[in-house]
């Protein structure tokens, strides 16, 4: 009876520790894109997952700084718990206190402790800082696996190996090391597993263009994480199960407290342990750095030779562009696609402005775009060197003149209006107005973007103000209502507005115009409009940074975007409607072609407004009361 | 060996490391909170944004749930790890399989997969709809927050209270039974008095990642909850105001070395009981 | 039946397939110091613990008292034990441990005090109640160990090889006082060791244990003067083992001569195991031997010398006050009633047989 109630106890946890891991090895057979919905089951995501480069590259970046750190950790932190070993008791402790450090303390201080000295260094964000930071964090659990084993040891050993004429350093290896070794071995093992599940001080301490596993699926986990990378996760995992059963195929099921009691079968059973460290020692460390270095010659190798000048550095929005075209890009123009993304503006924006990244090309919507030309982040765009502009519509010129007057800065890219997203089946009534996410029948069933003007151009708009109103009185309104409605809100989004509403998630959500096309296609029951008290027209354009050091590059970059044919690509890949006429004319589905969300009428358009840039006064006092609608 | 005072120059390296990673990096937080984002110079300023209302709150907040996800963790791990000690032998490739294992899938994708779970008609509700049982609504709650803490936090409860129990001598356990105690009097004054110092490192290994968590909260609260950790990874990735987020961080330093204090008083060879 | 204290009744015991005790049956006397003897993983141990009430034993019952306690938790049992490595509580005083068993049976706060204090005199360590165990030596923890089981007035204290982690000064100093204990206390000893001088000094009864069976039962005299096979003339004491032949009743052939002896029984021409303690063989003059030998080695032990005798193919061990130089020829005699004869084994499995009393 106990005994059931122990196993159950631990089938129990067992599940609580799988149920996640199993719900991703599913979602890695899932046809449909979307988490939210079971399309079938497919093998597809783990073909193209080797077609990935960037997932493949995150996954070398990763397996590499593990890797490496955990084999420079296991180094220093040996040779420092010997040194530790031989130092005055007081001295010993005293750095047994800073060994304790890292473990004890939090993540998110060390990240951000380290991205301050790597920046007040002027040391530039990237694969070095990363890696110095997990050697660090590495180097404690080395010193805290060594160091035990280090206190068993005998020193007459060492002793007797010194008298029969052995030199220091030999009768090191041949006493100390063999007792030494299980624990420098734990260590690294310890390490390299730690190193390869972080994320927080990854996040904090790495550059662009470097992305390890996870901080890669930490920016695709607001807009919905790319299938591929649940197989992987999969392949990763199964290995691992495999190696480790390997290990554990001597089943032994004699107790070991019994047995030493009969030193009989100590004999025996001494042998059997020694069987398997040698089977970890010699099969799963060989076995671990063939896997990683098989998977990065093949798959990333290629990635590595590229010169600097044959770069251009890609800072731009999440899922906004077809990946086909970068490769295209690449095959066309022999140039190095870096390529970043960013969820937010606010996101963007201090990172051009730090300068620790240098940029060649981003996308920043209007409002940001105009901020950045005042703040001198920018420079004048040579249009000769981009004749596809011709392909762009005026009125998207015109429309941009809000922002960069005389259009010298930027390139339309996408444009859209915000909207709501509707279930037709929970939401019965005709939606006009912004009101409908006051209702409290709602409760729980509301998404709103988690961005600071998508939020309060609700807010404004639902009162009748203008969505760039510096007004301090109409602001704290519209942070009341924001506050007020906060109770009703499922949850604060970015992208992920298109899952859930295609999961039947929520009844209504805040969304962009082209997601709106996507989730219809998904989920019949969806449906979008413009509210009558007006919205937000927006577009996103291409801008070069001052200190892009690949300006020729970015230029044959962006005249690639405007080519009609690389503009119809990604209007099909991200359904955001295109400013490139020459394209729209290309669709061939006029049912898309005259589409109301994609291309809306004049009439929705003109109770439209921009964003334009408030200047930094207004902006703080946008985001202190952000904040304080978040903190309520 | 002990004599030979030479041999202390191999922590060399690792001194130099320490120094520039650990020491000067934690000097920088302090250097930053005391200064002021516009011309540099001394200011307490910062800690003046830290102690206002949604800061505070915030704080407050996250020290709740880190106490509770804490305790959840311990009357979870405490059977857990005595379970495990009366194994022995296969419970070594068990504490692989339930802790080591797991690490490989990623951690964001771990604790994003209980989204799918949780959601209105996620995993477990359809489950629990499909045997007549009420939906369990807490994704964006505090306590799919608190799920998301026990679900990555509960190996570092476990791991240090099992390596004290296995360490302690059986017939400790048998004189207790042998000198007239009963199960449960063997444990209130035997067992559990000898466990302190594995659940004081359990604790400590838990509260302080709980407490300064950003992406748990992140991933299954929905966007609507902000704990302290979210506070300073806004300050450090969205308002870009370093000079307050690094007082914010000041105030997560000083529970860091309270426990380290703590844990310091409870673990006197210094060599930690986690590993 | 009224005299067995505690009833071993045909127990067996085994783990993983690997057999520790086969079918056993013992009992002990009220008021006995009874000891186990036998080499590691003899089994000796299990047996302890069964009666602790720490194992179970897979077949066969204990009796305590003509009461059956087989399934009676170890908390219930009138027994205390004192573990081979003390098993004190580290995180207690030395009161809080000796009191341990006295709160937990709810006796007052005075009564436990002068218990404390009573024992702590009997174990001539008074005025350590407040020290902590870690700061202990081996010696005092281990008489700690024994006043934490006797202030609960048990009817049996099992001792699990308590001297084993001692050294050889305080072992036998420790010896003098457990005997002391047990007449001042009148209690039953159950003692496991594997140091036949320690069985042979303290105890009334020893138990000779081998690979899961009793190999003897007696008197520390009768197993040490009448080993009734290899096994146990060769754990008690150095002795010489020859092979023999045993011609009729009351003559031995050893090595091709014969010799006289005191045993009957064996049949007649059958070969026989016989067991000549090294003190018993006298060294004398060639032509006064029963058998000649040489000289091989020679060794001052203090009470006596050790030599070695090559002898009819045989080297002989001779325990003598009297020294022959390496290479002197000397001749041995053994009095009749030294030779103790023993039957052969006739197999791998009767070589460890249970001996019934």
């Amino acid at each position: 009876m106990k005994k059931l109630l122990k196993r159950i106890y631990m089938a129990l946890i067992v599940v609580l520790l799988y149920a996640p891991i199993l719900t991703l090895v599913v979602l890695s057979f899932n046809s449909s894109k979307s988490r939210a919905k079971w399309g079938g089951f497919t093998t597809k995501w783990y073909a193209s997952l080797f077609d990935s480069q960037e997932i493949m590259g995150a996954l070398y970046t990763t397996l590499i700084i593990s890797l490496l750190a955990a084999l420079l950790a296991t180094v220093i932190g040996t040779l420092g718990a010997l040194g530790m070993q031989h130092m005055r008791s007081k001295t010993r402790s005293a750095f047994m206190g800073v060994t304790n450090i890292p473990m004890l303390n939090s993540e998110i201080v060390m990240g951000v402790s380290l991205m301050l000295l790597f920046i007040m260094g002027r040391v530039s964000l990237g694969f070095g800082t990363i890696l110095i930071a997990h050697i660090t964090f590495n180097i404690p659990y080395v010193i805290l696996s060594v160091m035990p084993k280090l206190k068993q040891t005998s020193r007459y050993t060492y002793e007797a190996a010194l008298d029969l004429g052995a030199t220091p350093f030999y009768a090191f290896r041949k006493t100390i090391l063999p007792d030494i070794m299980p624990g420098i071995f734990s260590g690294f093992l310890l390490a390299f597993t730690m190193s390869l599940d972080d994320f927080v001080v990854t996040y904090f301490t790495k550059g662009p263009g470097v992305d390890t596993l996870s901080t890669k699926i930490y920016s695709e986990v607001r807009k919905g994480i790319k299938p591929e990378i649940y197989a992987l996760s999969t392949l990763m995992f199964l290995t691992v199960l495999i190696l480790l059963m390997l290990i554990n195929l001597t089943p032994s099921k004699i107790d070991e407290k019994e047995l030493i009691k009969d030193a009989k079968f100590l004999e025996k059973y001494g042998r059997k342990r020694l069987f398997t460290k040698r089977i970890v020692m010699g099969r799963l460390l060989p076995g671990m750095l063939v896997l990683v270095l098989t998977i990065g010659g093949v798959y990333y190798g290629s990635g590595g030779s590229f010169t600097e000048d044959k770069t251009v550095v890609v800072y731009n929005w999440g899922e906004y562009i077809d990946p086909e075209v970068l490769e295209m890009f690449e095959e066309e123009t022999g140039i190095h696609v870096i390529y970043e993304e960013f969820e937010t503006n606010e996101i963007m924006y201090p990172k051009i402005k730090a300068g620790a990244v240098s940029y060649d090309v981003v996308c920043p919507s209007d409002y940001m775009i105009r901020k950045m030309i005042d703040n001198d982040l920018l420079q004048p765009i040579n249009f000769d060197h981009i004749p596809n502009i011709s392909n762009i519509g005026k009125q998207y010129m015109e429309t941009s003149e809000q922002f960069d007057p005389g259009n010298q800065y930027s390139i339309p890219y996408c444009w859209g209006t915000v909207g709501i997203l509707y279930n037709k089946t929970m939401v019965d009534e005709p939606i006009t107005s912004w009101k409908i996410l006051w209702e409290s029948k709602y409760k729980d069933n509301i998404l709103m973007q988690d961005s600071v003007r998508d939020a309060f151009m609700v807010g404004l708009k639902y009162q009748g103000y203008s969505l760039n109103s510096t007004n301090i009185q109409e602001l704290q309104e519209a942070e009341q209502l924001l506050e007020n409605q906060k109770p009703l809100v499922q949850a604060y989004v970015v992208d992920q507005v298109r899952d859930k509403m295609i999961g039947n998630e929520a009844a209504l959500g805040v969304i962009y115009s082209g997601e709106a096309i996507y989730t219809q296609k998904e989920n019949p029951d969806l449906e979008y409009v413009v509210p009558d008290e007006g919205s937000n027209v927006w577009i996103d354009s291409w801008v070069i940074p001052k200190d892009a050091k690949h300006v020729k590059n970015a230029e044959l970059f962006l005249n690639f975007l405007c080519r009609p044919d690389i503009a119809l690509m990604n209007f099909d890949y991200i359904t955001y409607s295109t400013p490139n006429e020459a394209a729209r004319e290309l669709i061939e589905d006029p049912e898309i072609r005259n589409s109301q969300i994609a291309f809306p009428d004049e009439s929705i358009l003109e109770r439209c407004e921009t964003y334009s840039y408030l200047g930094p006064e207004a902006e703080e006092i946008y985001s202190q009361l952000w904040n304080q609608v978040k903190g309520s | 060996m002990k004599n030979n005072r030479r041999l202390k120059w191999l922590a060399g390296p690792y001194a130099v490391w320490a120094a520039g990673f650990i020491i000067i990096p934690l000097l920088m937080i302090v250097y930053y909170a005391f200064t002021s984002q516009d011309n540099g110079g001394f200011t307490l300023a910062n800690f003046s944004s830290v102690f206002n209302g949604s800061t505070m709150k915030a704080l407050g907040l996250s020290i709740l749930l880190a106490v509770v996800s804490t305790l959840i963790c311990l009357i979870l791990a405490y059977p857990l790890a005595m379970i495990l000690s009366e194994m022995s032998m296969s419970s070594t490739s068990f504490i692989v399989l339930i802790f080591i294992l797991p690490m490989w899938m990623n951690f964001l994708l771990r604790t994003f997969a209980w989204q799918t779970l949780l959601e209105k008609n996620g995993v477990i509700n359809t489950l629990l709809s499909l045997i007549n049982l009420p939906p369990l609504d807490i994704i964006n709650t505090p306590s799919a927050i608190i799920l998301g803490m026990v679900y990555n936090f509960l190996p570092f409860m476990v791991l240090p209270i099992y390596n004290v129990l296995i360490k302690i001598d059986k017939d400790v356990i048998n004189a207790a039974r042998d000198l007239g105690a009963n199960a449960v009097q063997t444990f209130v004054h035997v067992t559990l008095p000898l466990t302190v110092p594995g659940i004081i490192s359990g604790i400590t290994m838990v509260l302080i990642p709980s407490l300064t968590t950003f992406v748990i909260s992140d991933l299954l609260g929905g966007g609507k909850i902000l704990l302290i950790g979210n506070m300073i990874e806004q300050q450090f990735k969205q308002l870009n105001n370093w000079n307050v987020g690094s007082a914010m961080s000041m105030v997560l330093l000083i529970f860091v070395v309270i426990t380290m204090v703590i844990e310091g008083k409870y673990d006197k060879d210094g060599e930690g009981t986690a590993f | 039946m009224k005299d067995k204290l505690i009833d071993l009744v045909n127990i067996s015991k085994s783990y993983d397939g690997v057999t520790i005790l086969d079918e056993m049956n013992l009992y002990i006397r009220e008021n006995e110091f009874l000891t186990l003897l036998g080499p590691s993983g003899c089994g000796k141990t299990t047996t302890l613990r069964i009666m602790g009430g720490f194992e179970n034993p897979d077949h066969g019952r204990v009796f305590f008292n003509g009461n059956d306690i087989t399934d009676l938790p170890p908390n219930k049992r009138q027994l205390n034990t004192v573990f081979q490595k003390y098993a004190l509580f580290p995180h207690m005083s030395i009161a809080e441990n000796i009191a341990f068993g006295l709160k937990i049976k709810g006796k007052t706060q005075a009564y436990i005090n002068d218990k404390i204090k009573y024992a702590l005199k009997l174990v001539n360590l008074d005025g350590y109640e407040n020290r902590y165990p870690g700061i202990l030596s081996g010696g005092q923890q281990q008489r700690i160990a024994i006043a934490r089981a006797i202030v609960n007035e048990p009817k049996v204290l099992l001792l699990d090889e308590p001297l084993g982690a001692l050294d050889l000064k305080l072992r036998q100093s420790m010896q003098y006082e457990l005997m002391r204990l047990k007449e001042e206390l009148g209690i039953t000893f159950v003692y496991v060791t594997h140091d036949q001088e320690e069985a042979l000094t303290m105890s009334d009864t020893i138990v000779v244990m081998n690979q899961g069976y009793i190999q003897q039962i007696g008197t520390p005299e009768s197993i040490y003067n009448e080993p009734q096979n290899a096994f146990v003339a060769d754990f008690i004491g150095d002795s010489n083992i020859i092979d023999a032949i045993m011609i009729r009743d009351k003559q031995v052939k050893i090595l091709g001569v014969p010799f006289d002896c005191v045993d009957v029984g064996f049949g007649s021409n059958k070969p026989v195991d016989v067991v000549i303690r090294p003190e018993d063989v006298e060294l004398v003059k060639p032509k006064n031997g029963q058998i000649t030998g040489r000289v091989t080695s020679l060794i001052f032990k203090g009470v006596h010398y050790e030599m070695d005798v090559e002898a009819n193919g045989y080297s002989w061990l001779v325990h003598s006050t009297r020294a022959a130089q390496v290479g002197a020829e000397v001749g041995l005699y053994v009095e009749p009633e030294n030779i103790q004869i023993m039957k052969k084994p006739e197999s791998e499995d009767e070589e460890a047989t249970a001996v019934e009393e």
